[in-house]
Parts: structure tokens; sequence; C-alpha cells
């Protein structure tokens, strides 16, 4: 083989992986997550440093105007080549997948292409049919003032602090890093202060049970679930978005400590194994004074609001709450004794209430986030961290073995 | 034959930007596609509406005034350092009357809450 | 004063910094694959791990390079050159042993004046792509810069008086017996503090955080993402080797020569700095200007005061 092909081929040896995830794909997910970090292979950021999308999507009817193979698409098309992509239909196949993904990759590595190929390929079509079917706050100015490049720039509108100043309309997600898989929210952004957010949610395809709620949902349909097996699970769902409050301020140590023990969790380890690997990661969040400074008073509900919601008051607090869960359920997953039916309160509430968990938490979402600065409004949404996949039509009894 | 202590800048700013220039070189030597990639910005898989660059509305903008006041006085502070025990006391006490009166500056900005912006 | 170094100084100079960046990189790739999938099992996988770094430069080196829609394409080369240019500069003056590629009569001004380029670069990067979440990151920097920078300025000015030299070798030769951290323990905290600061790296690393998907660095890729990515290594490793000369006695040392006791302490900086930055999580401007403002700036001003006054009874 000459030597730029073989240059390429070591390069590629442990590709960036992005994860293009739908809302009902958390067991995928986790897989995908779980087998990268055991290969030692990066999870990118961003398009730009990705060179291997996994998809782990269900074709659904999507966001209002953009269903999800358009998102997909779009992430493929931001990709720099070489790249590669595969699909990942069962959690089951996540390393023969990503193998698959490695070989494909080096394939179109080898490959030397031609001008235009993928060079000079047409951006996604940005003009005309921006992807916003709702606008949260109406027409605005500026879209007389002439396009560059088919897109208009920024308007003015009247801002917090009694100004008039330029106000950029972003959709956010649904694939941004450590985000609600599904969760597409359209914001009104001056400088980086959040003016107005609407949260929309992209269902789940139909058919798949919310993987967080599953041993509550099988109890209820009259399986007999162990009581281990259920704190098991509502240990790894904390440990998960204990993993994203982390990630998002800005703690990559804990945050990849707190996503080690839930792979642990979720890969049958014992009670005293997880009890050792979470004491020292509640330990240290905990005692942490940066992070209660940096957090407190961030994405502060109402008392009644945040009782009615289960959660505590600010983002500071809620972490606290998944770290006295976890803890308390890293001990309790051995338990051999079956789940009562009843009540059945999975990581997020209720399983059964007449409006999901987590419909509740994305209510909450667009009053905290006004006003907030975007470091803010990432660690207000990682706080509340709403599970898409509950937002699924109510499931039926004995259809729980996805 | 070495002229002025500055020499050696000047001579490893070539070897710092031919390195630039090299690793262009040299990623376009090997990469499999050597054209750009033109795409659209990522904010999560879907498009904006408008182009991101506009007027930056910068909540901070009052702690550049404060900044300047500090940076003026450092362009002092750096020739200073060199005369203090020549010029004696003085050069002590007048030095650190200007940065009181900054930092009666930066309390007054931070009373004003001009340090916190969210 | 030392003499002059060989002429060949001038190259091995960028050489020697970027083998550095790179081995210190390689070191917290480590620790952070020890974090996300527990211990390696095998020498061989430990160095896997540490290899991912220079793994990732290989990476980057065969993959096309992107231009988001109606960007600046010269503003995102020129910021993301800028940063190891202006590292690779400001490294001019560092001393192995006792001796700098050049030991400028300004020295301690023209580390800071390289070390300032960065506001440009970072802006200039994140500016560049037209991409929101690109130019968050860049103005992040910008907000970063106006706090650390003042505490920065007033640390290492305060080295500078203690030696009543602006000569980073004049500064080394002051402390010949006690060493400047020891009674300047408030600069040279700062100074440290400012060196994760300035490479927005650590603590600091929001310009280029994973919450706006890499910030200043979200839309590039191939060499435009090593030079920005890898000039903040750069900028890392000059900033805390800097520390050595500026607070740590520099190539003073017993028993051995000059040059090993700069490695050795330049690393024991570096190694510091890699278990720090585990131990917090990050900074946000919004919250940290007022405590840099506050707290810091007139603890630095009280620092000179001192070392002036110790200055003019010596």
């Amino acid at each position: 083989m000459d030597l730029r092909g073989r240059i390429v081929r070591a390069a590629l040896g442990r590709p960036r992986v992005l994860a293009a995830v739908s809302a009902g794909a958390t067991e995928r997910r986790l897989a995908v997550e779980a087998e990268l970090a055991r290969r030692g292979w990066p999870c990118a950021a961003a398009p730009a440093e990705a060179d291997l999308l996994v998809v782990a999507a269900d074709p659904g009817p999507g966001t209002a105007g953009a269903g999800t193979a358009d998102w997909v698409a779009r992430l493929w098309e931001a990709m720099p080549a070489p790249r590669a992509r595969v699909p990942l239909a069962d959690a089951g196949e996540a390393a023969a997948v990503l193998d698959h993904g490695l070989a494909e990759l080096r394939r179109r590595g080898g490959a030397r292409h031609g001008g235009g190929h993928r060079g000079g390929h047409a951006p996604a079509p940005p003009a005309g049919s921006p992807d916003s079917p709702q606008d949260p706050d109406g027409p605005h100015a500026g879209h007389d003032s002439g396009l560059v490049d088919g897109l208009p720039l920024a308007g003015r509108a009247d801002d917090r602090d009694g100004l008039r100043l330029d106000r950029l309309h972003l959709p956010l997600g649904p694939a941004l890093p450590d985000w609600p898989a599904g969760l597409v929210l359209r914001v009104a952004l001056q400088g980086d202060v959040v003016q107005r957010a609407a949260v929309e949610a992209d269902p789940p395809g139909p058919g798949r049970l919310p993987f967080w709620n599953e041993p509550w949902l099988r109890a209820a349909a009259g399986e007999r679930v162990a009581r281990g097996e259920a704190a098991r699970r509502l240990c790894a769902a904390h440990l998960d978005s204990l993993g994203r409050f982390f990630a998002v301020t800005g703690w990559p140590d804990l945050a990849a400590r707190a996503r080690y023990a839930r792979d642990r969790a979720l890969g049958g380890a014992g009670a005293a194994e997880l009890s050792a690997l979470v004491r020292p990661l509640t330990r240290r969040a905990r005692g942490s004074r940066t992070l209660r400074w940096l957090t407190a008073g961030v994405g502060v509900l109402p008392a009644g609001r945040a009782r009615s919601l289960g959660v505590a008051g600010d983002a500071h607090g809620r972490m606290l709450g998944w770290l006295d869960a976890v803890a308390r359920a890293a001990s309790a997953c051995d338990d051999g004794a079956p789940l009562a039916a009843d009540p059945a309160v999975g990581p997020r509430g209720p399983v059964h209430g007449p409006v999901p968990a987590s419909r509740a938490l994305l209510d909450a979402l667009p009053g905290l986030l006004e006003g907030a600065e975007f470091a803010c409004a990432r660690i207000v949404v990682a706080s509340l961290d709403p599970d898409l996949d509950e937002l699924a039509r109510a499931p039926l009894p004995g259809a729980a073995h996805g | 034959m070495r002229t002025s202590d500055w020499q050696p800048v000047l001579v490893l700013l070539v070897p710092a930007v031919a390195g630039v220039f090299l690793l262009h070189a040299l990623s376009a030597a090997v990469r499999p596609v050597r054209e750009p990639l033109r795409t659209g910005p990522f904010l999560g898989g879907l498009e904006p509406r408008e182009h991101a660059l506009s007027r930056f509305h910068v909540r901070w903008y009052p702690v550049t005034m404060v900044f300047l006041a500090f940076d003026m006085e450092m362009l002092f502070m750096y020739p200073w350092v060199r005369v203090v025990t020549a010029v004696g006391p003085s050069a002590v006490v007048e030095m650190f009357l200007f940065l009181g009166i900054l930092l009666a500056g930066v309390l007054y900005a931070w009373r004003e809450g001009a340090l916190r912006w969210t | 004063m030392a003499e002059h170094p060989p002429s060949w100084a001038v190259f091995a100079l960028p050489v020697l910094l970027a083998a550095v960046a790179l081995v210190t990189a390689g070191a917290d790739a480590l620790l952070a694959a020890g974090a996300r999938a527990g211990p390696a099992r095998s020498p061989r996988e430990a160095a896997a791990r540490a290899a991912a770094p220079a793994r990732g430069v290989l990476r980057e080196l065969v993959r096309q390079p992107r231009r988001t829609r109606a960007a600046d394409v010269a503003l995102v080369r020129v910021g993301a050159a800028l940063l190891p240019v202006a590292a690779m500069l400001a490294g001019v003056v560092l001393p192995l042993g006792f001796r700098s590629v050049s030991d400028l009569p300004e020295g301690v001004v023209w580390y800071n004046a390289m070390e300032a380029l960065a506001w440009a670069a970072v802006w200039l990067a994140g500016w560049g792509p037209n991409s929101a979440l690109s130019l968050i990151g860049g103005y992040r920097f910008l907000a970063q810069g106006l706090a650390y920078e003042v505490p920065h300025m007033l640390a290492i000015t305060t080295a500078a008086l203690g030696a009543e030299s602006l000569r980073v070798g004049g500064v080394v030769d002051a402390q010949s017996g006690l060493w400047f951290a020891v009674w300047m323990p408030a600069a040279f905290g700062i100074h440290l503090l400012s060196a994760l600061a300035m490479a927005f790296w650590g603590p600091f690393d929001r310009p280029a955080g994973r919450d706006v998907a890499g910030g200043a660095a979200a839309e590039l890729s191939g060499v435009d993402r090593i030079l920005l990515l890898g000039g903040r290594w750069l900028l890392l490793v000059v900033a805390a080797a800097m520390s050595v000369p500026l607070f740590l006695g520099g190539g003073h040392g017993p028993l051995l020569p000059g040059w090993a006791w700069t490695v050795v302490k330049t690393a024991a900086v570096l190694a510091f700095l890699l278990w720090a930055r585990r131990r917090v999580p990050a900074l946000r401007m919004e919250r940290w200007t007022e405590a840099a403002w506050v707290v810091l700036t007139p603890l630095a001003v009280v620092q000179a005061l001192v070392v002036a006054v110790v200055v003019l009874h010596r």
C-alpha cells in the first residue's frame, strides 16, 4: 500500500464518533457510549470533529417542519471527508456496527476523490425554508434588509435591559452534545442571553417503551420485576443525568466518572462495586464549593412549582437530589424482592400520571430560560434533564418487552 | 552573527510561520478530499433563520472601561519597576496612590453592579 | 548574565515546545480515559490512551477543511494560526537553565504582549465561521480576558519588581537565594490561574466548551483545528514554563545542572495543573469576573505593595 494510504489508515484507527439519537433510542445511545468508552474511541461534540456518524434514530414525524431524516442528513452533510455513516437498529449490535463503520471509513478514506465529489457539495438549502414553523415572537424586522447567501441578517428587537439590539433566532438541538435526545429549543438570542425560548419535543416512534421507566411499566403490567432491577435502572438514569450535568457545567472528570458508573450499573455490577464507584463521586460533587457557587441560584423554580415537579428549587439542589437517589439506589440494586406495582415512580416521577413527568419538566423550561445566559440555559436544561422517551403514547399493558 | 537581542525573535518568526504553511501543504498532500466542504453552521442539526454575524450584545461592556484604565496604568508600571530604588519612597507612594484611585473605581463599578451581568 | 545560545536554538525551540505540549496532552488524555473507562488493563492500553492527542493531530491532517456559509475564511485562518505562533514567540524569553533563545531587555513585557495576542486569535477564529455557537465561544474569551488579564499583569510586574528588572534572566538571577514564590505567594497563584485562563483550558475552557459544541473550535476541521487546539496547549506549556523563571527560581537548585532544574520544575507545574483541572468545574465569566476584580485585583495590588516596600528597604 502506498504511503498516503497508510497514513490515512493509521489516522483513522480510532475514529471520532457522532451519535445522532432521536427520542426513543436511549438504550441504543447507552450501548454506543459504553462501547466507545471500552474501545477508547472519542465522542464528537459537533460534526466538524466527527468521522463516523452512528444513526440511532427512528424514522419519525420529527419536529414540525423538520423530520428526523432531515436533521440526520444535515449532520451528515456537515461532516468533512473522510467520513462514514452507519445505522444502529438494535442496542445489541453496537459493537458490530462500530466495526462495520470503521471498515467503511477506512475504505472511503483509502480512495482519493477528485474535484467536486464531496468538496463542492452544495450546502443544505438555507433560504426560504428555514426550520422555523413557529416563531417564538411573531414577525420581526430585518427580513427586508436583503439576503446574503440566501439568509437575512439579524433584525433588531427590544432587550431586557431596555435597549434595542440585534436578535438571532436559533433552533438548538436535537443533536447538541449532552442534550436530551429529541429536544429542540427555538430561542431568540441577544448576545449570548436567551430572550425567549419555545420547546419543541420530538416524540419517539411508536412501540418504544421509555427505557428508564421500563421496570415500573413491566411491574404495572403484572410482570415480576425484582426491586434490585428497578433500583439499578434508577441509579443508571440519575447517573446519566449527572453525567450530562457535569459535562455541561464543565467538569469532564466527574462526568466521565458518572458515565463509567452508569455503564457499570447497566452492565450488571454488584451493589458493593457500584457503591464504591458512586461514593467518591458523591463526596466530590457535594463537597465542591466552586460547583455550589456556580450552580446555586441557577434555574430557580418557585417552591410550589418545584414540589409539583418533584425536583429541588435550583440547579445545584436538583443535582444533590440525584446524588442522594443514586447513593440509595446503588446499595439496593442486589435486592431480589418483587417490585410493588404501585406506586410506580420512575426516575422522573410517576410513570402513569395523567401527564408524563417529563412533559411537565419541558413545560417548566421556557420560563426558566428567559433572561438566562447561554451557559446557564444549558445548565437549566441539564438540571431538569427531561426524558423525551416518556412522551410516547400511553403504553399498552402487556406490550412491555420492547 | 548576532546584532541585537531582537534578531532571534525575527528569525524564529520564519520557522513558526513556515510550520503553519507546512502543515497546510502536508494536509493537502495526504488528505483524500482536497476541496473544502461547504456547509451550514452547527446548532444541533437544524438551520438558523439568520446569519450569526450580528452586533453581538456584550453585557460586560462596562468592564471593558474599567479594564482600559488598568491597561493604561500598566504602561507606567512596567518602566516603573526598574527605577523604584533609584527614585526612592516617592515612586512607591505615587504608584500606589494611583492604583488606589483605580481600585476605588473598581469598588464603585462593583457597587453599581457592573461586574455581574445575569 | 548568561552567554548567547547557539544559533540553532531558534529552530529547536518550536520543536521542543511542540514535543512538551504533546506529552502534556498525552498525560491529560491518559487521566481522562482512566476516569471514563476505568484504569488501563495493560501498559499497551495505557500507551494507546496517551497517544490519543498525537493520533488526533494525524487524524486532522487527513481531514477535509470546512467552510461554513458566508464565513470569513481569512479571519479563521489568521485566528487559528496566530495562537501557536504567538505562543512560540512568547517562548523566546523562556530560559532553559540560564540560557534562553533571546534574553530580551523587556522580556517580561514581551511575554505579556505575545500572550495577549490570544485575545485576537480566539475572537477571530470564533467570529470567522459565521456560526452562532462559535461566535459565543469567541466572545466568551474576550470576557475571560477582561477578568484574568489585569491580575495577571500585576502578578508578572510584581516578579519584575522583586528583581527590579524586566529581563527574565535578571528575574532568575534575583532568585539565587529565596524563590519569589515563597515571598510572593499571591502573585504566583494568580500567575498559575492566568496561565489556565489564557490557554482557555481546564476550569477556564468555556470559550471552547462542550456546552457550545466546541465554541471557537466548533466549526473547524483539518489544519485549522490542529492550529487552534494545538496552540492552546502550546500557550499552556509556555505560560506554565514561564512561572519557573518568574517565581520558582529558574535554573537555581542544588546538585542538578540548571537545565535539569528547569525541566523538573516545569514538569511539576504542568503536573499540578493537570491534577488541579480534574478537581474543579469550569468557571463561568459572569460569576468569575466579579471575583477577579473584587478579590484578585486588590490582592495583586497589595502583593505588589508589599514587594515594593521590601525592595525599598533592601
